[in-house]
């Protein structure tokens, strides 16, 4: 048995528009995705924001309940069963929100411990080894207030492992934490693999994917568009080479011309401060540079780059462009 | 006659301005429970309890007493909202960096509230009237509109005056209940004010409220406007005084924050 | 339930006492609630009966003690579920293994054992500063009272805040429910005073029971069959509380997971 098996999952959203004539209107966020993940795998759930991931997340840990199809969490169904499930499951959902800010971290760690039936003996020792394996050891004793968003997701970490989870889900852990506090987060994600435990983690960082997940699910409007290892989902783009150019303002018109052309595969658009980088994937490789260069002809272009494709490209690849 | 014009219109902006803020907290169903209902539970209660302790014959001293202290609901969170809730919209170093007249936007803040509260006492003594049997036949109408709206201006004042406290203290809630059950106690809308001890009824006659009340009994019993008129003069010029004590403590804010440059603190 | 569980959820309580009472008691909204409005109730109250004489100090006192209880549960147990949603750890109080209903539980006893400070405040201040003898006629049996008292207002408290995150309508009410339920416990004068078609709903508020045995003992008046009768009702209501509530409870949550109200956006 997979300790998590997700078949045909479907969840919808009713929402109102309009304020004077109010209107029904059903958005579908989760839309018949099947995957199941194996144990002490490491699987991730890679999309951009609104793909369905923290939705596909929350009915999985049987917060929400699914419009259609079925999910079984250690053989329980998270609808008509949600009990057994909590008891065995930990989840983080990403940013600061969550956590009793008039009380001290460690307080807040043993309300939880009681909330998860932890022995008291028991508790003050995982409490103890939990501060110090993220990094919050001194810092306990302090109020939550006090503490930066870094802290406090560190903090959610400690929360869910109390109980010593056999399923853990981390929705979108790394969210809004620094590149330092980001890495450190990555490495107790690692030694928590490193455990034998069963781990579903939401992203939408395609290098976090590719350094921690054995797999990956790409989901993309509600949808799953891809799910293989890593380098398989390289796989997908190992027949293009992509070219990144340095563009100074360019025009919505010559976009599209470039998308057009018979060469070129997916083209996407990172806007910096004044300048974008536009990268092409093309099976043309260097090649193209010509061509490309006729098509932006009059507009000022800075670098121009050539390179292997990498899994963000397969992910660019997948989800078309809008990432 | 051009800064008139500019005062008027500053004037007209703020009370549209806190009209739009109050009924964004005023939806039809929170409006029904705090304008209707919350009024009227409030006057059976004490009106229960003090024919309860002193005979059925005192009913309409008590009606009409919580009747008119309503008007402080408005007076006190109405105005005290509208004046806290710069800070909390985080627009106050806006306002300071104004030129505006302060006086101005001030009183305009306050105005719709003056309305308002006025709504409440009367929606406040129509329940006397239809459920408690409040005696409406003797009394002098258009004296007891005209002490109404006095009441509700003093106890504006008040709330002017909380309001800008609110400003450099963070417990604006804490201050506005409490004044609101001081009021309560001190204004004579349940203990008369004879059977209060000597200092007590010296704060009593410091607030804002006490003598509406009292004009506001004696017009509903056929008094005249005219034997009525100390009174309510006395509260004309303590509404007055508080919004004059409100207003100067707001330019003191002003004045600190901007010294010690730290406007965003508010 | 087996032993494990019970000892399990005696637990949860406690801690949810524990973080409920350190996390509201520097709280000035609580002190409002539980000392200031009891005691402004019970300066009016006591100038007010005066007329009546002095035997009304410990009514007083209990009556607006009562009132401090009431208020605190209705503020602060009724939105106790609307609070996790606000602070962000509903999702998290869902998605625990204990019932939810046992941590409301120890919430709501925390707060029903701070607003016993209500009547701490009113006994001080009408033995401080009106100088009366407050001696209570039945001790033993005012004690004993106290406890049912507790677990009355505490089971009410478990079925006020499903109720208050099933229906926002309901909850605009709530500044509105203090007076209401003032008078229909008969906190500060007898329900005899209302009309005659509201003693049903006195008799099913388990705070009416609770006013009637600690008025009776304070003052003496009540014989013990009567003490004895409050009792019984309280417990018979507090059981038929803990039922509702968790019929309830179930509802609300269900319906919060199927259309997503956990998180508040």
């Amino acid at each position: 048995m997979n300790p998590i098996e997700v078949e045909h999952l479907r969840r919808e959203f009713k929402t109102h528009i309009g304020v004077i004539r109010r209107k029904a209107k059903t958005v579908v966020a989760v839309d018949d995705i099947s995957f199941a993940v194996s144990p002490g795998e490491l699987f991730g759930l890679l999309g951009p924001n609104g793909a369905g991931k923290t939705t596909t997340v929350k009915m999985l840990t049987t917060l929400l309940i699914p419009s259609g199809g079925t999910a079984r969490v250690l053989g329980h169904d998270v609808d008509r069963d949600p009990e057994p499930i909590r008891k065995r499951i930990g989840f983080i959902f990403g940013g600061e929100r969550g956590l009793y800010w008039r009380l001290s971290g460690i307080d807040n760690l043993r309300y939880f411990a009681s909330l998860y039936h932890v022995e008291p003996a028991v508790a003050r020792k995982r409490i103890a080894y939990l501060l110090e394996l993220v990094g919050l050891g001194d810092r306990g004793k302090e109020k939550v207030e006090g503490y930066s968003r870094g802290m406090m997701q560190r903090l959610h970490i400690a929360r869910t492992l109390l109980h010593d989870p056999e399923v853990l889900f981390l929705d979108e852990p790394t969210i809004g934490l620094d590149p330092v506090g980001a890495r450190e987060l990555r490495h107790v994600v690692r030694d928590l693999q490193a455990e034998r435990k069963t781990i579903l983690l939401t992203t939408h960082y395609m290098f976090e994917a590719d350094a921690l997940c054995q797999r990956v699910a790409v989901i993309n409007k509600g949808r799953i568009i891809a799910m293989d290892t890593p380098q398989a989902l390289k796989g997908h783009v190992s027949d293009l080479s992509v070219v990144e150019v340095e563009v100074f303002g360019l025009p919505p018109d010559v976009l599209e011309r470039v998308r057009g052309m018979p060469f070129v595969d997916t083209v996407s658009l990172e806007n910096l401060d004044s300048r974008q980088w536009m990268r092409v994937q093309t099976r043309r490789g260097a090649e193209a540079v010509p061509d490309l260069m006729a098509a932006m002809s009059g507009l000022r272009v800075g670098r121009v780059v050539v390179r292997e494709p990498t899994l963000e490209d397969a992910y660019v690849r997948l989800v078309g462009g809008e990432a | 006659m051009r800064a008139l014009a500019i005062n008027v219109r500053l004037f007209m902006e703020g009370a549209l301005l806190s009209y739009v803020a109050l009924f964004s907290w005023l939806q039809p169903v929170a409006y029904l429970a705090s304008k209707v209902f919350m009024p009227l539970v409030q006057i059976l209660f004490w009106t229960m309890l003090g024919t309860f302790a002193t005979g059925r014959a005192n009913a309409s001293f008590f009606i009409i007493g919580n009747a008119v202290q309503l008007a402080a609901v408005n007076g006190i969170y109405g105005v005290t909202m509208s004046v806290g809730g710069d800070r909390w919209a985080g627009t106050l170093p806006y306002l300071f960096g104004t030129p505006a007249n302060r006086l101005a936007m001030f009183s305009g803040r306050a105005f719709m509230h003056v309305i308002d509260g006025m709504l409440t006492v009367v929606m406040g003594l129509a329940w006397g009237v239809l459920l408690l049997g409040l005696d409406f036949s003797q009394a002098n109408l258009v004296g007891l509109a005209l002490a109404i709206l006095i009441t509700t201006f003093s106890t504006s004042g008040l709330g002017l005056l909380l309001g800008c406290v609110g400003l450099v203290s963070i417990e604006t809630m804490f201050i506005n209940n409490t004044a609101y059950v001081g009021l309560l106690i001190f204004s004579g809308a349940n203990i008369p004010l004879a059977a209060l001890p000597g200092w007590m009824q010296s704060i009593s006659w410091a607030l804002p409220l006490t003598r509406g009340i009292a004009a506001s009994r004696a017009l509903i019993d056929g008094a005249s406007l005219g034997s009525v008129l100390p009174l309510l003069g006395g509260e004309v010029l303590l509404g007055a005084v508080y919004v004059l004590l409100g207003y100067s403590l707001f330019r003191w804010v002003e004045r600190q924050a901007k010294r010690s440059g730290k406007l965003e603190g508010f | 339930m087996n032993a494990a569980d019970w000892r399990h959820n005696a637990r949860v309580a406690l801690a949810a006492f524990d973080v409920t009472l350190r996390m509201n008691a520097p709280d000035a909204f609580v002190l409002f609630t539980i000392l200031v409005q009891p005691l402004a109730i019970a300066v009016l109250a006591m100038f007010m009966l005066v007329a009546r004489g002095a035997a009304n100090a410990l009514f007083v006192v209990v009556g607006s003690g009562m009132t401090g209880l009431w208020s605190a549960l209705l503020f602060m147990g009724g939105n106790s579920i609307n609070w996790e949603r606000w602070t962000g750890t509903l999702e998290l109080m869902v998605g625990q293994p204990t019932p939810i209903s046992v941590i409301i539980f120890g919430k709501n006893l925390a707060i029903v054992v701070l607003s016993m400070l209500s009547m701490v405040g009113s006994y001080i201040f009408a033995a401080l500063v009106f100088h009366q003898s407050l001696a209570i006629q039945q001790p033993l049996l005012f004690v004993m009272s106290l406890g049912f008292t507790v677990i009355a207002y505490v089971t009410f408290g478990l079925v006020i805040a499903p109720v208050f995150l099933l229906s926002r309508t309901v909850q605009q009410f709530q500044n509105a429910m203090e007076f209401p339920i003032y008078m229909l416990c008969g906190f500060l004068f007898p329900i005899a005073l209302l009309p005659g078609w509201t003693t049903p709903f006195s008799y099913i508020l388990a705070p009416y029971w609770a006013a009637r045995a600690l008025h009776g003992t304070t003052t003496g008046a009540a014989t013990l069959s009567e003490v004895v009768l409050c009792w019984g009702m309280m417990m018979a209501l507090a059981a038929a509380y803990l039922f509702l509530s968790h019929w309830l409870t179930r509802i609300v949550l269900h319906k919060a997971r199927a259309d997503a109200s956990l998180r508040l956006e």
